[in-house]
């Protein structure tokens, strides 16, 4: 029998049997439909990762640190023998942890390194505040601007490569520093207030303060004002936690500003991360060149795709997790279909002995019952897949928005992922066909016609 | 020629050995009617089933022309059935739920036969089905289910028919109906019919008429009125 015909027969008896097919054929969409959301979350949460990754880091950069804390790999409870580089950090739990930090000593040994083109020093800094003649002042953190930043601008432009005066305007300070909109705080000038280290003022005054209202005092005379000119004002992108209210400037200036905050302490001109830029960083074999001379010299460091694989992992366990929950749904299932098949046999003894009688082969007979259990397969995949992407793009605005998770789609369908979805469910219920199937195949035609 | 030699078929185990044919041997003349008659328990369904090879001897065979049926295997078996044979049984066992169409299409779909919409219209056409084509099996009188069934049994053109008690079902008027109907048709297509009977007066039509008895053949005779 040409295995066209055997769809067309499988299917004829499927149609009669509607409700039945339908109620096994959902057994097997409840699996579908779990795992289609699982994969479409997963997508959209690896697609969120590359942008996060995409937007905030340059590939051809290595994040390079002294310490392993950095990258969460160290080991920070056993006490550490001190020098001079500690300096002090909030552990993601917000207890002040101290770290090694790169010194200046550390990038020059660096910057000679043959492949390395630049070092750029991660600078993160408290100011005092900001303000503008006539407003309020704010508090302000300064972050140096990565050029591999590639933030959404609501008004004016980053230059490239951006100058010392410049400076990137979050949205959220456009009304509170009186500005009616984006585009009027274009090129208008900014005051950034920051005070000397206490140490830098003994120095300067000549005289330590003796008690605290004199020490307040001094302090103030010892703030210093910087001005910058606002170039762009940048929306408050979910994409790039963290800087939601961090002003981006040069990194010269910001390693200006943070040298006159610690002039004279132990933190001057140390850091705990540095960003190293290789040569022709795109070849993978010069990263991992860079790497290894760092990690002789006493160095970590962390290549993007390593940070991406990091965050990809955390993605990969939840989906197992779900992915697991709709494989025993589809397990399940598999159970229905058995017996679905089973009853179909049952019901057509008749007919197969019939069909035997008149010369069909066992293995197109066997073929018959696994096409209606392919079919079956294909039904639920279909429903469940189907019902999946439509509530999925129906509920997506609102989730996206619930979530705020920007432009970002949480749920993202792919139409080769739910294909081969599919084509695995018709494949399990085929697998859960073969018994019945052989069944069917095995019957005796002459006690088949007996059955009446 | 169609020759039965020597069929012996046995059902149970030793104790409870059970002889249901006992060197039963007779030739037939292809093309030919033939009627096997015999009491409820004689072995008339065995031996139809042993002739067409859906079940096997303990010894002896079947020959159909020069072929030994019992030689062929598997997918030999399954092919020499699907082209040269086909049924027809008391019960119809027509599927209620598809059409005339897709019933009488079954045998050429597992044959592999083409040109079925022609070849299943001329079936259909000589049972005077042609109307009720596209009409569920399901929905038809007793004789016309029985008719779709001869129907499904000619339409591939096979040299041998079995019938298994083929009026047993139905009333007296349509029982002679179906009957003249196999008759006439046997003479249009020329291929042998083998009927398995209780009805004497369907027997008295047979060219052919072999009673068993507890498995054995006790009487065979040619009956020289009926005309070819
Ligand atoms: N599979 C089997 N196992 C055991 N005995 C069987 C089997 N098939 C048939 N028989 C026995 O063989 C004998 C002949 O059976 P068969 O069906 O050929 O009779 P029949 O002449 O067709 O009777 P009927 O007119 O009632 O259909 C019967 O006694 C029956 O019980
Ligand atoms: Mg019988």
């Amino acid at each position: 029998m040409k295995i066209f015909d055997v769809s067309q027969r499988s299917a004829r008896n499927l149609k009669q049997a509607k409700a039945r097919t339908l109620l096994t054929a959902m057994a097997i969409g409840v699996g579908a439909f779990a795992l289609t959301m699982t994969l479409a979350a997963s997508n959209g949460a690896q697609s969120y990762v590359n942008r996060l990754i995409s937007n905030n880091f340059d590939p051809t950069e290595l994040l390079v640190a002294k310490d392993e804390t950095i990258f969460g790999r160290g080991d920070n409870n056993k006490p550490q023998e001190y020098d001079a580089s500690f300096g002090s950090i909030s552990s993601a739990s917000g207890a002040p942890i101290q770290v090694k930090q790169v010194t200046e000593q550390d990038v020059n040994k660096i910057l000679k390194y043959p492949l390395v083109e630049q070092v750029r020093e991660g600078v993160i800094l408290n100011v005092q505040y900001v303000t503008r003649p006539g407003q309020k002042k704010y508090i302000a953190n300064i972050q140096d601007y990565s050029p591999a930043r590639n933030p959404e601008i609501l008004a004016g432009s980053i230059p490239k490569p951006i100058n010392n005066t410049s400076l990137l305007l979050p949205e959220a300070y456009v009304s509170a520093l009186g500005f009616k909109d984006p585009q009027s705080a274009i090129g208008k000038e900014l005051t950034i207030a920051i005070r000397k280290s206490l140490s830098s003022q003994i120095v300067e005054t000549g005289t330590a303060p003796r008690n605290l209202q004199d020490a307040e005092v001094i302090g103030d005379k010892s703030t210093v004002l910087v001005p910058f000119k606002v170039v762009a004002v940048l929306k408050s992108e979910p994409a790039q936690p963290g800087t939601e209210l961090s002003l981006q400037i040069s990194t010269q200036a910001a390693k200006n500003l943070n040298d006159i905050a610690t002039a004279g302490t132990s933190q001057y001109r140390q850091y705990t991360r540095v960003n190293v830029k290789v040569k022709d960083g795109e070849d993978k074999a010069n990263l991992l060149k860079v790497q290894e001379q760092l990690s002789k010299d006493g160095f970590v460091s962390q290549s993007v795709e390593e940070t991406q694989q990091f965050l990809t992992q955390i993605i990969n366990v939840l989906k197992t997790i779900v992915v697991a929950f709709g494989l025993i749904a589809i397990i399940a299932s598999v159970f229905g279909v058995v017996n679905t098949m089973y009853i179909s046999v049952i019901q057509r003894t008749r007919e197969i002995g019939l069909m035997k009688a008149l010369g069909m082969r066992r293995k197109d007979v066997s073929r018959l019952f696994r096409f209606e259990a392919a079919w079956i397969g294909f039904l639920g995949g279909a429903i469940g897949s189907g019902l999946a992407v439509v509530l999925g793009t129906l509920l997506n605005p609102w989730i996206t928005n619930k979530l705020d998770f920007g432009t970002q789609k949480l749920l993202i369908f792919k139409a080769n992922q739910i294909a081969i979805l599919i084509v695995l469910l018709v494949l399990v219920a085929i697998f859960a066909g073969l018994l019945p199937a052989r069944k069917a195949a095995k019957l005796d035609p002459i006690e088949a016609l007996r059955t009446e | 020629m169609i020759s039965v030699k020597n069929i012996v078929k046995t059902y149970g185990k030793k104790d409870s050995l059970f002889k249901a044919l006992s060197n039963v041997s007779f030739s037939i003349p292809e093309g030919s009617t033939v009627a096997i008659v015999g009491k409820s328990g004689s072995g008339k369904s065995t031996l139809m089933h042993i002739m067409s090879g859906l079940d096997h001897p303990d010894s002896g065979a079947v020959m159909i022309g020069d072929q030994e049926l019992h030689k062929l295997k598997g997918r030999k078996m399954d092919k020499f059935r699907s082209t040269e044979m086909s049924f027809i049984f008391q019960a119809f066992f027509v599927e209620a739920n598809q059409t005339c169409y897709q019933n009488v299409s079954l045998p050429l779909e597992i044959a592999e036969e083409g040109q079925r919409k022609i070849r299943i219209e001329d079936a259909l056409g000589q049972v005077g089905l042609k109307d009720k084509i596209d009409a569920k099996a399901g929905n038809l009188s007793g004789g016309q289910k029985q008719r779709l069934a001869i129907a499904r049994a000619i339409v591939n053109k096979p040299k041998l028919i079995f019938a298994d008690e083929p009026t047993g079902n139905l009333d007296s008027s349509t029982g002679e109906m179906i009957i003249k109907l196999l008759f006439k048709l046997n003479r249009l297509n020329k291929n042998t019919l083998i009927v398995v009977t209780h009805d004497n007066e369907l027997a008295d039509r047979c060219q052919y008429r072999i009673t068993l008895k507890d498995g054995k053949v006790v009487h065979f005779a040619e009956n020289k009125k009926v005309s070819k």
